[in-house]
């Protein structure tokens, strides 16, 4: 037993107000989950039921299932996500890490401002570049194909990717490579075998952010693809609706089934993301 | 070769290379600085090029786009001056639109800010599951606007939603309630869907600020006969400023730039009630195809935009100078 700390109880006030903000929070995903489980016409009920009474996982089947009308056409739109997202991820560390590591440890001329300049993007509204980019990527042939996702998402999610790591560059002290250039090793060398295993929680909590931001992204998605084929999940969804435009359990199945990955990530690495996301705005 | 790598920005380094090469390199000038560091260029060189190309030149693009007026039908675009903006500024159609997009993002900001702050300080104190509700507040931050959006849409059902359904069977309402497609509804509606995606980004912004609160600083208020109010209005407020600060303009400009919600919930309406900003781009752009016309709508934008960016930025440096 610990009795070293000593927990005061909390109040009635302050009880009543976590209930209230539990169930605004968790009612929402509580009710697409119920109904994902319910029949299409158990759906239907009123007044609704919390939990279904007649569970049914026919949704999560129809949807999961390779063979049928359904299940292989919402199949690909998830290996799409998977796709898109880990070439995404990928990526955008490969390119953030060297970048990050030179505007944290370098005094090149510009330094400053080329940060500056990959700090602001954060500002610019994503429509502005909705329009030219399609125009660009028309004129690169590279509408409705993946790689204009991956390039987008890439060089969007690097202003932030190059911020958070910076960050953790930031708090390596430079004795540890100054010792390794000591002892003969190039920049590279002591930058490779000293930094990177020393910087992979940031690592780690940069390729989470960038690729839940590629895994959730709808508006590019919307307007650079068209084959029903290459559709990642969130433009998907939106054809499922339309289809079938009552099958509320279906859409809330394939709905909870694209929440899961993201949620299941999160919560095994919740420490270095809420890290990752403050770490800038606290510290700064 | 000397060890030209220094310590970042905000502490200030110690002196590595030797004091004489030091002032050697000041003299030789800019040209001489930039090739002695050139190799350092390379570390950084693929993330500006590709964000030269995808962020740049894209741009450039848009506000050079919005001096012509591109008619859809025709390949035949033309430069028409300041005329897209002119057409945009005097259409009673924008002003409209303008004030929605006010009402929804000042709407969001500070509801999301209250309720997250409201969060935070409940989360921050010590109780036995704290870190599972922690975990639990945090999940609609991180699920996918699209998700939440058709969650929140079946919600709000008009027939079927259980919003309408509780209601009724609390005897709050005895007819189910179209809020979505109630033009006085709507915004209110949304603006609550938007409330509960974003509520947990100000929670832990604002949670990880009341950890830098210094106990000692408390405690000597508190012993000064300060009561809990006093101590959160005039030690914990005053000490978090720059968080609130930074926490309010992140919430307020990824408010002006959101799309999802609203483009899947309502797609503007009913009778544009619900338009803004941004789906009216997108509207004007990608279903009308008025490509020039979109582009001068988002450089407005963007200059809005601006705006709030230099109050943002402004908010990071006067803190790095305090510190």
């Amino acid at each position: 037993m610990i009795a070293a700390r000593r927990i005061k109880p909390l109040d009635v006030l302050s009880v009543a107000w976590i209930v209230l903000l539990l169930l605004f929070a968790v009612v929402p995903m509580l009710w697409m989950l119920s109904t994902s489980l319910k029949g299409q016409f158990a759906a239907l009920q009123q007044p609704p039921e919390w939990i279904p009474s007649h569970p049914t996982l026919q949704s999560y089947i129809t949807l999961l299932s390779p063979t049928g009308e359904i299940g292989p056409v919402f199949l690909r739109y998830f290996l799409n996500s998977v796709i898109v997202s880990t070439a995404t991820t990928a990526l955008g560390v490969l390119i953030a890490v060297p970048a990050a590591y030179a505007f944290s440890r370098f005094q090149f001329p510009g330094r400053d401002i080329l940060f500056f300049a990959v700090l602001v993007r954060n500002m610019f509204p994503v429509v502005v570049f909705l329009i030219p980019l399609f125009i660009l990527m028309r004129t690169l042939h590279l509408v409705n194909t993946h790689a204009s996702l991956i390039l987008t998402y890439m060089t969007f999610g690097l202003p932030l990717s190059i911020w958070l790591l910076k960050g953790f560059y930031d708090n390596i002290p430079e004795e540890l490579e100054r010792a390794a250039r000591i002892d003969g090793a190039s920049r590279f060398k002591a930058f490779w075998l000293i930094i990177m295993p020393l910087s992979s929680p940031g690592i780690i909590a940069t390729a989470i952010y960038a690729f839940i931001g590629a895994w959730n992204e709808y508006v590019y998605a919307l307007t650079f693809l068209n084959s029903e084929s290459l559709l990642t999940l969130p433009v998907g969804l939106q054809h499922f609706f339309t289809e079938f435009a009552t099958n509320w359990p279906g859409l809330m199945a394939a709905a909870f089934i694209m929440s899961v990955p993201v949620v299941v990530m999160f919560m095994l690495l919740q420490r270095h993301f809420v890290r990752a996301l403050t770490e800038g705005a606290i510290k700064a | 070769m000397a060890i030209d790598s220094t310590a970042p920005l905000a502490t200030p380094a110690p002196v590595v290379a030797p004091p004489t090469k030091r002032h050697g390199a000041a003299k030789r000038g800019l040209l001489a600085e930039i090739n002695r560091h050139r190799t350092d260029y390379l570390w950084v060189a693929p993330a500006l090029l590709v964000m030269l190309l995808v962020i740049g030149y894209p741009f450039a693009y848009t506000i050079d786009l919005s001096f012509y007026e591109t008619p859809p039908s025709s390949a035949n675009w033309y430069f028409n001056g300041v005329g897209n903006y002119g057409q945009i500024l005097s259409d009673r159609g924008f002003w409209a639109i303008t004030l929605n997009t006010f009402y929804w993002a000042v709407g969001s900001t500070v509801l999301a800010f209250v309720i997250g702050f409201g969060a935070a300080l409940v989360v921050q104190r010590e109780f036995f599951g704290r870190g599972l509700l922690r975990g639990l507040l945090l999940i609609p931050y991180v699920i996918s606007y699209v998700a939440a959006a058709y969650v929140w849409r079946w919600l709000y059902h008009s027939d079927y939603g259980l919003i309408s359904g509780v209601l009724y069977e609390f005897y709050i309402i005895d007819q189910n309630i179209n809020f979505l497609d109630s033009t006085s509804l709507v915004m209110p509606s949304l603006i609550i869907a938007n409330v509960w995606k974003e509520f947990p980004f100000a929670m832990i912004m604002l949670l990880a600020g009341l950890q830098t609160v210094p106990q000692q600083l408390l405690n000597a208020a508190r012993v000064d006969g300060a009561n809990a109010w006093y101590r959160f209005w005039h030690v914990t407020v005053p000490y978090l400023r720059s968080v609130i600060l930074i926490t309010t303009i992140l919430l307020f400009v990824g408010n002006l730039n959101s799309f999802v919600l609203v483009w899947i919930m309502t797609g503007g309406g009913p009778a544009n009630a619900s338009q803004i900003w941004i789906t009216q781009v997108y509207t004007l752009a990608f279903q009308s195809l008025q490509y020039g016309r979109a582009s001068a709508y988002s450089v407005i934008l963007f200059i809005v935009m601006l705006a709030f960016g230099y109050f943002y930025v402004r908010a990071l440096t006067r803190r790095r100078e305090a510190r």
